[in-house]
Protein backbone atom coordinates (compact mmCIF):
# COMPACT_ATOMS: atom_id res chain seq x y z
CA UNK A 1 0.00 0.00 0.00
CA UNK A 2 2.66 2.67 1.06
CA UNK A 3 4.36 1.48 -2.14
CA UNK A 4 1.57 2.24 -4.47
CA UNK A 5 1.20 5.74 -2.83
CA UNK A 6 4.75 6.86 -3.14
CA UNK A 7 4.82 6.00 -6.88
CA UNK A 8 1.29 7.49 -7.10
CA UNK A 9 2.88 10.58 -5.55
CA UNK A 10 6.05 10.87 -7.26
CA UNK A 11 4.23 10.42 -10.56
CA UNK A 12 2.08 13.23 -10.34
CA UNK A 13 4.73 15.80 -8.93
CA UNK A 14 6.72 14.30 -12.40
CA UNK A 15 3.64 14.72 -14.43
CA UNK A 16 2.89 18.38 -13.15
CA UNK A 17 6.67 18.98 -13.65
CA UNK A 18 6.40 17.99 -17.06
CA UNK A 19 3.11 19.81 -17.96
CA UNK A 20 4.78 23.36 -16.32
CA UNK A 21 7.58 22.40 -19.07
CA UNK A 22 5.83 21.96 -21.96
CA UNK A 23 3.88 24.43 -21.42
CA UNK A 24 6.05 27.09 -19.56
CA UNK A 25 5.65 29.65 -22.48
CA UNK A 26 2.25 30.20 -22.42
CA UNK A 27 1.84 29.69 -18.13
CA UNK A 28 4.23 32.75 -17.40
CA UNK A 29 1.67 36.28 -18.47
CA UNK A 30 2.32 38.12 -21.32
CA UNK A 31 3.15 41.89 -21.31
CA UNK A 32 0.46 42.48 -23.27
CA UNK A 33 -2.69 43.50 -22.21
CA UNK A 34 -5.88 41.66 -24.06
CA UNK A 35 -8.19 44.74 -25.79
CA UNK A 36 -10.95 44.03 -23.48
CA UNK A 37 -8.71 44.33 -20.54
CA UNK A 38 -6.84 47.43 -22.08
CA UNK A 39 -10.51 48.73 -22.68
CA UNK A 40 -11.81 48.80 -19.05
CA UNK A 41 -7.87 49.96 -17.90
CA UNK A 42 -8.35 53.18 -20.11
CA UNK A 43 -12.00 53.64 -18.81
CA UNK A 44 -12.08 52.99 -15.37
CA UNK A 45 -10.76 56.48 -14.23
CA UNK A 46 -10.75 58.67 -17.11
CA UNK A 47 -12.92 61.67 -17.49
CA UNK A 48 -11.72 63.38 -20.39
CA UNK A 49 -11.28 60.65 -23.27
CA UNK A 50 -13.85 57.93 -22.47
CA UNK A 51 -15.95 60.75 -20.55
CA UNK A 52 -19.14 58.47 -21.50
CA UNK A 53 -17.84 55.07 -20.58
CA UNK A 54 -15.84 56.05 -17.43
CA UNK A 55 -16.50 54.34 -13.62
CA UNK A 56 -14.57 57.41 -12.36
CA UNK A 57 -12.71 55.01 -9.71
CA UNK A 58 -9.30 53.76 -9.84
CA UNK A 59 -9.89 50.37 -8.66
CA UNK A 60 -10.71 48.82 -12.28
CA UNK A 61 -11.86 45.44 -10.36
CA UNK A 62 -14.49 47.45 -7.74
CA UNK A 63 -15.33 49.54 -11.06
CA UNK A 64 -16.29 46.17 -12.95
CA UNK A 65 -17.90 44.38 -10.62
CA UNK A 66 -20.15 47.13 -9.48
CA UNK A 67 -20.36 49.15 -12.76
CA UNK A 68 -19.23 47.50 -15.50
CA UNK A 69 -21.24 44.39 -14.93
CA UNK A 70 -23.20 45.33 -11.97
CA UNK A 71 -26.43 43.32 -12.59
CA UNK A 72 -23.88 40.09 -12.13
CA UNK A 73 -23.22 41.16 -8.71
CA UNK A 74 -26.95 42.01 -7.69
CA UNK A 75 -27.77 38.55 -8.39
CA UNK A 76 -24.65 37.14 -6.80
CA UNK A 77 -25.80 39.10 -3.50
CA UNK A 78 -29.17 37.66 -3.66
CA UNK A 79 -27.64 34.11 -4.00
CA UNK A 80 -25.85 34.86 -0.94
CA UNK A 81 -29.00 35.91 0.99
CA UNK A 82 -31.06 33.02 -0.35
CA UNK A 83 -28.46 30.89 0.93
CA UNK A 84 -28.63 32.84 4.90
CA UNK A 85 -32.82 32.58 4.53
CA UNK A 86 -31.71 28.53 3.85
CA UNK A 87 -29.69 28.23 7.10
CA UNK A 88 -32.09 30.30 9.28
CA UNK A 89 -34.72 28.37 8.04
CA UNK A 90 -33.38 25.34 9.16
CA UNK A 91 -32.15 26.46 12.60
CA UNK A 92 -35.80 27.86 13.42
CA UNK A 93 -37.49 26.49 16.52
CA UNK A 94 -33.90 26.52 17.55
CA UNK A 95 -33.37 30.27 18.15
CA UNK A 96 -34.45 31.74 21.17
CA UNK A 97 -34.32 36.12 21.85
CA UNK A 98 -33.26 35.50 25.53
CA UNK A 99 -30.10 33.29 26.25
CA UNK A 100 -28.95 32.21 29.35
CA UNK A 101 -25.17 32.80 30.42
CA UNK A 102 -23.39 29.52 29.77
CA UNK A 103 -19.69 28.69 30.69
CA UNK A 104 -17.08 31.35 31.22
CA UNK A 105 -15.21 31.59 28.06
CA UNK A 106 -11.56 31.18 27.98
CA UNK A 107 -9.07 32.74 30.17
CA UNK A 108 -8.69 36.18 31.18
CA UNK A 109 -6.20 36.77 28.76
CA UNK A 110 -7.37 35.45 25.72
CA UNK A 111 -10.48 37.91 26.89
CA UNK A 112 -8.56 41.13 27.39
CA UNK A 113 -6.51 40.15 23.84
CA UNK A 114 -9.74 39.72 22.31
CA UNK A 115 -11.15 42.83 23.71
CA UNK A 116 -8.51 44.83 22.31
CA UNK A 117 -8.40 43.56 18.77
CA UNK A 118 -11.91 43.37 18.60
CA UNK A 119 -12.23 47.27 17.59
CA UNK A 120 -9.24 47.05 15.66
CA UNK A 121 -10.87 43.82 13.48
CA UNK A 122 -14.08 46.54 12.73
CA UNK A 123 -11.05 48.67 11.61
CA UNK A 124 -9.87 47.30 9.41
CA UNK A 125 -12.86 45.56 7.97
CA UNK A 126 -14.46 49.40 7.63
CA UNK A 127 -11.33 50.36 5.73
CA UNK A 128 -11.19 47.52 3.65
CA UNK A 129 -15.17 48.11 2.54
CA UNK A 130 -14.85 52.39 2.61
CA UNK A 131 -11.76 52.60 0.40
CA UNK A 132 -12.91 49.76 -1.92
CA UNK A 133 -13.22 52.16 -4.83
CA UNK A 134 -9.70 53.54 -4.36
CA UNK A 135 -7.64 50.52 -3.13
CA UNK A 136 -7.76 46.50 -3.90
CA UNK A 137 -10.76 44.96 -1.45
CA UNK A 138 -15.06 45.89 -1.45
CA UNK A 139 -18.00 44.97 0.13
CA UNK A 140 -17.65 41.79 0.56
CA UNK A 141 -14.06 41.16 1.45
CA UNK A 142 -14.75 44.29 3.99
CA UNK A 143 -17.80 42.84 4.86
CA UNK A 144 -16.38 39.29 5.68
CA UNK A 145 -13.35 40.86 7.38
CA UNK A 146 -16.01 41.83 10.15
CA UNK A 147 -17.57 38.41 10.67
CA UNK A 148 -14.66 37.32 11.71
CA UNK A 149 -15.61 39.45 14.84
CA UNK A 150 -18.92 37.57 16.24
CA UNK A 151 -17.48 34.13 15.62
CA UNK A 152 -14.35 35.49 17.58
CA UNK A 153 -15.73 36.71 20.23
CA UNK A 154 -18.61 33.64 20.36
CA UNK A 155 -15.46 31.16 20.81
CA UNK A 156 -13.46 33.22 23.54
CA UNK A 157 -16.77 34.51 25.35
CA UNK A 158 -19.83 31.89 24.76
CA UNK A 159 -22.37 31.39 22.57
CA UNK A 160 -25.15 33.59 24.05
CA UNK A 161 -22.85 36.35 25.00
CA UNK A 162 -23.83 38.24 22.37
CA UNK A 163 -27.10 37.84 22.68
CA UNK A 164 -26.87 38.94 26.11
CA UNK A 165 -25.09 42.13 24.67
CA UNK A 166 -28.22 42.22 22.62
CA UNK A 167 -27.02 41.61 19.33
CA UNK A 168 -30.19 39.72 18.38
CA UNK A 169 -30.40 37.47 15.11
CA UNK A 170 -33.89 39.52 14.71
CA UNK A 171 -31.40 43.31 14.89
CA UNK A 172 -28.55 41.75 12.65
CA UNK A 173 -31.49 40.77 9.83
CA UNK A 174 -32.90 44.28 10.26
CA UNK A 175 -29.34 45.30 9.36
CA UNK A 176 -29.00 43.02 6.65
CA UNK A 177 -32.15 43.99 5.16
CA UNK A 178 -31.51 47.59 5.38
CA UNK A 179 -28.09 46.78 3.51
CA UNK A 180 -29.73 44.99 0.37
CA UNK A 181 -32.76 48.06 0.30
CA UNK A 182 -30.02 50.41 0.18
CA UNK A 183 -27.97 48.62 -2.66
CA UNK A 184 -31.70 48.58 -4.68
CA UNK A 185 -31.99 52.35 -4.10
CA UNK A 186 -28.75 52.81 -5.35
CA UNK A 187 -29.75 50.52 -8.20
CA UNK A 188 -32.15 52.80 -9.41
CA UNK A 189 -31.12 56.23 -7.81
CA UNK A 190 -29.96 57.48 -11.04
CA UNK A 191 -33.04 56.08 -12.82
CA UNK A 192 -35.36 57.36 -10.47
CA UNK A 193 -33.88 60.72 -10.95
CA UNK A 194 -33.88 60.48 -14.62
CA UNK A 195 -37.54 59.94 -14.46
CA UNK A 196 -38.54 63.25 -12.58
CA UNK A 197 -36.49 65.39 -14.22
CA UNK A 198 -37.76 63.38 -17.77
CA UNK A 199 -33.99 62.59 -18.47
CA UNK A 200 -33.13 59.09 -20.41
CA UNK A 201 -31.90 57.08 -17.27
CA UNK A 202 -30.83 53.50 -16.93
CA UNK A 203 -30.94 51.31 -14.01
CA UNK A 204 -27.25 50.86 -12.88
CA UNK A 205 -26.25 53.91 -13.96
CA UNK A 206 -23.26 55.29 -12.27
CA UNK A 207 -21.73 58.07 -14.98
CA UNK A 208 -23.20 59.92 -17.80
CA UNK A 209 -23.94 57.59 -21.00
CA UNK A 210 -23.89 58.98 -24.49
CA UNK A 211 -27.91 58.46 -24.48
CA UNK A 212 -28.25 59.85 -20.70
CA UNK A 213 -26.79 61.94 -19.61
CA UNK A 214 -27.06 62.08 -16.40
CA UNK A 215 -24.81 61.15 -13.58
CA UNK A 216 -23.82 60.61 -10.12
CA UNK A 217 -21.27 62.98 -8.52
CA UNK A 218 -18.20 61.03 -8.41
CA UNK A 219 -16.33 63.82 -5.15
CA UNK A 220 -18.21 65.01 -2.63
CA UNK A 221 -15.88 67.67 -1.45
CA UNK A 222 -13.17 66.62 -3.35
CA UNK A 223 -13.07 63.29 -1.73
CA UNK A 224 -13.63 60.98 -4.60
CA UNK A 225 -16.76 58.48 -4.28
CA UNK A 226 -16.81 57.01 -8.01
CA UNK A 227 -20.68 57.94 -7.37
CA UNK A 228 -22.81 54.33 -6.79
CA UNK A 229 -19.38 52.81 -5.86
CA UNK A 230 -19.09 53.96 -2.50
CA UNK A 231 -22.53 53.43 -2.03
CA UNK A 232 -22.59 49.81 -2.97
CA UNK A 233 -19.88 49.00 -0.79
CA UNK A 234 -20.93 50.46 2.31
CA UNK A 235 -24.43 49.02 1.59
CA UNK A 236 -23.08 45.51 0.36
CA UNK A 237 -20.48 45.64 3.80
CA UNK A 238 -23.29 46.00 6.28
CA UNK A 239 -24.96 43.41 4.64
CA UNK A 240 -22.47 40.85 4.09
CA UNK A 241 -20.87 41.37 7.93
CA UNK A 242 -24.66 41.13 9.10
CA UNK A 243 -25.40 38.10 6.70
CA UNK A 244 -22.40 35.93 8.22
CA UNK A 245 -22.97 37.42 11.74
CA UNK A 246 -26.27 36.07 11.89
CA UNK A 247 -25.60 32.48 10.40
CA UNK A 248 -22.76 32.04 13.06
CA UNK A 249 -25.01 33.00 16.05
CA UNK A 250 -28.29 30.72 14.83
CA UNK A 251 -25.19 27.86 14.89
CA UNK A 252 -23.85 28.16 17.56
CA UNK A 253 -26.87 28.61 19.96
CA UNK A 254 -28.28 25.89 18.12
CA UNK A 255 -25.46 23.90 19.28
CA UNK A 256 -25.53 24.98 23.10
CA UNK A 257 -29.36 24.83 23.65
CA UNK A 258 -29.29 21.08 21.74
CA UNK A 259 -26.47 19.94 23.93
CA UNK A 260 -28.26 21.79 27.25
CA UNK A 261 -31.31 19.56 26.27
CA UNK A 262 -29.55 16.73 25.63
CA UNK A 263 -28.02 16.73 29.29
CA UNK B 1 27.34 40.20 -12.88
CA UNK B 2 28.35 43.85 -12.42
CA UNK B 3 24.88 46.33 -11.50
CA UNK B 4 23.13 43.34 -13.02
CA UNK B 5 21.00 41.57 -9.98
CA UNK B 6 21.38 37.92 -9.96
CA UNK B 7 17.74 37.22 -10.65
CA UNK B 8 15.61 39.13 -12.84
CA UNK B 9 12.31 40.26 -10.64
CA UNK B 10 10.12 38.31 -12.69
CA UNK B 11 11.79 34.98 -12.09
CA UNK B 12 11.75 35.55 -8.43
CA UNK B 13 8.18 36.13 -8.12
CA UNK B 14 7.63 33.41 -9.82
CA UNK B 15 10.09 31.07 -7.84
CA UNK B 16 8.10 32.65 -4.54
CA UNK B 17 5.07 31.20 -6.03
CA UNK B 18 6.17 27.67 -6.80
CA UNK B 19 8.20 27.19 -3.55
CA UNK B 20 4.69 28.42 -1.95
CA UNK B 21 2.39 25.76 -4.14
CA UNK B 22 4.80 22.92 -3.15
CA UNK B 23 4.52 24.08 0.23
CA UNK B 24 0.14 23.94 0.07
CA UNK B 25 0.15 20.62 -1.62
CA UNK B 26 2.16 19.36 1.39
CA UNK B 27 -0.29 20.65 3.46
CA UNK B 28 -3.17 19.49 1.52
CA UNK B 29 -1.61 15.69 1.36
CA UNK B 30 -1.02 16.02 5.53
CA UNK B 31 -5.42 17.58 5.58
CA UNK B 32 -5.92 13.95 3.41
CA UNK B 33 -3.88 11.87 5.70
CA UNK B 34 -4.03 13.09 8.99
CA UNK B 35 -6.68 11.04 11.34
CA UNK B 36 -7.35 14.12 13.53
CA UNK B 37 -9.94 16.15 11.62
CA UNK B 38 -9.13 19.32 13.83
CA UNK B 39 -5.58 19.03 12.90
CA UNK B 40 -7.03 18.34 9.22
CA UNK B 41 -9.12 21.52 9.42
CA UNK B 42 -5.84 23.69 10.42
CA UNK B 43 -3.79 22.43 7.37
CA UNK B 44 -6.13 23.31 5.13
CA UNK B 45 -6.44 27.06 6.78
CA UNK B 46 -2.85 26.92 6.33
CA UNK B 47 -3.03 25.84 2.68
CA UNK B 48 -5.78 28.67 2.50
CA UNK B 49 -3.21 31.11 4.03
CA UNK B 50 -0.35 29.87 1.32
CA UNK B 51 -3.06 30.26 -1.53
CA UNK B 52 -4.03 34.06 -0.27
CA UNK B 53 -0.41 34.68 -0.98
CA UNK B 54 -0.33 32.87 -4.68
CA UNK B 55 -3.24 35.30 -4.95
CA UNK B 56 -1.55 38.24 -4.15
CA UNK B 57 1.56 37.35 -6.17
CA UNK B 58 -0.75 36.77 -9.29
CA UNK B 59 -1.60 40.16 -8.75
CA UNK B 60 -5.63 39.56 -7.58
CA UNK B 61 -5.31 41.03 -4.53
CA UNK B 62 -8.90 41.48 -4.36
CA UNK B 63 -9.43 37.74 -4.14
CA UNK B 64 -6.25 37.78 -1.75
CA UNK B 65 -8.66 39.59 0.54
CA UNK B 66 -11.85 37.69 0.80
CA UNK B 67 -10.13 34.44 0.89
CA UNK B 68 -8.23 35.05 4.01
CA UNK B 69 -11.23 35.94 6.39
CA UNK B 70 -13.20 33.15 4.72
CA UNK B 71 -11.09 30.27 4.30
CA UNK B 72 -8.96 31.32 7.54
CA UNK B 73 -11.49 32.47 9.85
CA UNK B 74 -15.02 31.60 8.54
CA UNK B 75 -14.55 28.39 7.27
CA UNK B 76 -12.46 26.55 10.03
CA UNK B 77 -14.88 28.19 12.09
CA UNK B 78 -17.77 26.38 10.87
CA UNK B 79 -16.24 22.96 10.32
CA UNK B 80 -14.77 22.98 13.96
CA UNK B 81 -18.51 23.32 14.91
CA UNK B 82 -19.33 20.41 12.52
CA UNK B 83 -16.79 18.56 14.11
CA UNK B 84 -17.69 19.04 17.54
CA UNK B 85 -21.08 17.67 16.76
CA UNK B 86 -19.67 14.20 15.69
CA UNK B 87 -16.23 12.82 16.51
CA UNK B 88 -12.63 13.82 16.23
CA UNK B 89 -10.92 11.11 15.26
CA UNK B 90 -11.68 9.60 11.72
CA UNK B 91 -11.96 5.72 11.77
CA UNK B 92 -10.49 3.26 9.51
Amino acid sequence: MRLVEVIVLISTVLAVALLITVGFEHLVPSERVRPVAEFYLNATYNQYELRNYTAMSPEAVTAIVWDFRGLDTLFETSVFYLALIAGLALTRGLLLERAEKSGHGLSIIVRTVTRITAPMIVAVGASIGLHGHLTPGGGFQGGSVIAVLPMVVIVVFSASFLVIKGVTTTKLLVVRSLGLTGIGLTAIAVFLVGITLHMPAYVFQNMAKPDAQISMPYSVAGALISGTLWFFNIFEMFAVAAGFSIAFIALMLARTLESSRGE
Amino acid sequence: MGDKPMLPGETGVYLVMAIISLLSVVAVYMAVKTRDLVKAVIYSALQSGLYSILYFLLLAPDIGLVYIPVAVGLIPGVLLVLISKTERWEKE
